[in-house]
């Protein structure tokens, strides 16, 4: 009997998880990891006052691995979120109700490291190699579906360029703009193949909320889509300070490698030649087909255009 | 006989299965009522459809990991014995270097993984690796422990009879430790389990082929809780049949060694 009202104790406390609001009143902001360039435009909001002009206050919250973003922004403890568009579909093919609101990134950041000396300057002539590559993101599936990767040994990614450093056969999954950085300092000579040449380009480091929180409280919603593009075009523009808040909170980010983050950032943001920001149904669309192929959800179950809004943005 | 049987099963089957039964009512009761999102909860039925579903590459990955977790179970038994041998045969080895054998089991495996990876390397042998690192302290804890407890009487026996050091050893020592040996096996035996799938997580199997590990990263990462779920329920049965084949083996041979002290 004991253990009975222990169960139901604890299968009412996990039904109650679903239903709490935030305590504060202002809102809270959900990081994938830990403070870094990616983040840089929600952070020269705070820094620059864009979330107070708007009339919001902002908490934001640092990640890190299996940050669990999207859950928490799913059940309501935290209003909004930053992740990346192929773990919004994901997340969706879950029935976890969260939109898409901004995308700074338009390209990807992500890239696959190669030694310059193995003459490799192409995703598709990626062969021979030992090569780094973690199963979470939708981007490693698809390129094991799409390309023959003769004779790569696919190891689990190693989470520093250790390895990398010490075969010249390696290759690793990286940032654009921090696993280079780090090999080249260390002496390598790293070459970057990005993953987004292929076609395959996700939005990365969006801005989420949830269908409730953009129904009830549409305002603030809006308020902190403006703060946040409004912070990403100061960040592109004028990165030191915020390097300098982001340095202070994860003192690993030296201020070099941030201010390399932001230098590198500017045309992978800035790219599409739209407003910052920007989302097309079409670029969804494509996304929702390219993990469907790559059997990561069932084509279907996810509605490209339900993933994500525009209506917030400036 | 039957009766018997009828007996055993009311007295040992039926409440864990009951218990069981109730549990996934529950389970599946509050995941309607409440209305659960899979994400955050899957019903036992999603999990039954996912295992379903995925049940060939469950089984094929649940095999793997077994393969790993069992090599790296009977390397720390073998050198986990040897070990337990020099110890007590030598205060002086076994004051020396116990505490380094103790900083076996206190050492967070999750943070040198990934260092025994880049020393040995990927693939299989780490996933060996770090289950043997992981299951070796119990075995190395109780057979010292057995092989030094003998009784003092005993003791004295042997060297009235001008026994030597060898036929001590082989001879009473060794008999002697038996079931501890076999109690830090039933302990090394879970664990090397969990070796297995923190391995898996940092050295993988290459290519083509994934344990129960790299299942867990994938669909955690991907948010498919039922699929997640179906993972930890294969981790579990994988767990529980290592456990009892190996209780089940130090019982038939405790058994035979005439009276079994702990089985």
């Amino acid at each position: 009997m004991k253990t009975l009202t222990l169960v139901l104790t604890f299968l009412f406390a996990l039904a109650g998880c679903g239903e709490r609001p935030a305590q504060h009143s202002g809102v809270r902001l959900a990081l994938n990891w830990f403070p870094e360039a990616e983040h840089g435009g929600f952070y020269a909001a705070q820094v620059h006052g864009y979330y107070q002009q708007q009339g919001v206050q902002v908490e934001i919250l640092a990640g890190g691995p299996d940050a669990p973003v999207i859950q928490r922004v799913a059940t309501g403890a935290v209003e909004f979120g930053v992740t990346n568009a192929d773990d919004v579909l994901n997340a969706r093919a879950q029935q976890a109700p969260v939109v898409a609101l901004l995308a700074p990134y338009q390209i990807n950041p992500r890239c696959i490291m190669v030694h310059a000396g193995t003459g490799i300057t192409q995703i598709d002539q990626l062969r021979d190699l030992t090569m780094g590559l973690s199963q979470r993101p939708a981007f490693s599936h698809y390129l094991r579906k799409k390309f023959p990767l003769t004779g790569v040994e696919i190891v689990p990614y190693p989470g520093n360029v250790t390895q990398f450093l010490m075969d010249p056969r390696f290759a690793q999954q990286a940032y654009v703009f921090s696993e280079p950085f780090i090999a080249r300092k260390q002496g390598a000579d790293p070459r970057v193949l990005m993953v987004s040449d292929t076609g395959f380009n996700p939005y990365a480091s969006v801005l989420i909320a949830t269908q409730q929180t953009i129904a009830q409280r549409p305002e603030v919603v809006a308020a902190v889509v403006r703060a946040c593009a409004a912070g990403w075009e100061h960040y592109l523009r004028e990165p030191g300070p915020t390097d300098q808040h982001i340095h202070g909170l994860n003192p690993e980010m030296d201020l070099d490698i941030l201010a390399y983050g932001a230098e590198q950032s500017k045309p992978l943001v800035l790219a599409a030649g739209q407003p910052l920001g920007h989302m097309t149904l079409e670029r969804w669309q494509t996304l929702v087909q390219q993990m469907a192929e790559a059997e990561l959800i069932e084509a279907g179950k996810v509605k490209a255009e339900d993933a994500f809004t525009t209506r917030f943005l400036p | 006989m039957s009766r018997r049987f009828f007996t055993w099963v009311a007295d040992t089957l039926l409440p864990p299965l009951a218990s069981f039964a109730i549990l996934v009512l529950l389970w599946q009761g509050a995941v309607v009522i409440f209305d659960l999102k899979p994400f955050l909860l899957p019903s036992p039925l999603q999990v039954a459809a996912a295992v379903q579903a995925h049940f060939g590459s469950l089984v094929h990955a649940t095999l793997l990991t077994a393969v790993g977790a069992l090599c790296g179970f009977l390397f720390s038994f073998a050198a986990g014995f040897l070990i337990s041998l020099l110890f007590s045969q030598s205060r002086l080895v076994s004051r020396s270097l116990y505490p380094y054998a103790i900083f076996l089991q206190t050492v967070p495996i999750v943070a040198i993984a990934p260092l025994i990876i880049l020393w040995i390397g990927h693939g299989f042998v780490g996933v060996v690796a770090v289950s043997f690192i992981i299951a070796l302290f119990p075995i190395i804890a109780n057979t010292t422990a057995g092989l030094t407890r003998v009784e003092a009487n005993l003791l004295d026996l042997f060297s009235m009879c001008n026994a030597s050091r060898w036929e001590v050893l082989r001879r009473l020592r060794v008999p002697s430790a038996v079931p501890s040996m076999l109690t830090g096996a039933r302990i090394s035996s879970g664990l090397s389990v969990i070796g297995a799938i923190v391995g898996e997580f940092f050295a993988g199997y290459g290519t083509e082929d994934f344990g129960l590990g790299y299942l867990i990263i994938l669909t955690n990462g991907q948010a498919k809780t039922d699929y997640l779920f179906a993972c930890i329920l294969f981790c579990t049965i994988l767990g529980l049949t290592i456990f009892s084949s190996v209780n089940l083996m130090s019982n038939l041979l405790l058994a035979r060694w005439g009276g079994a002290e702990d089985g």
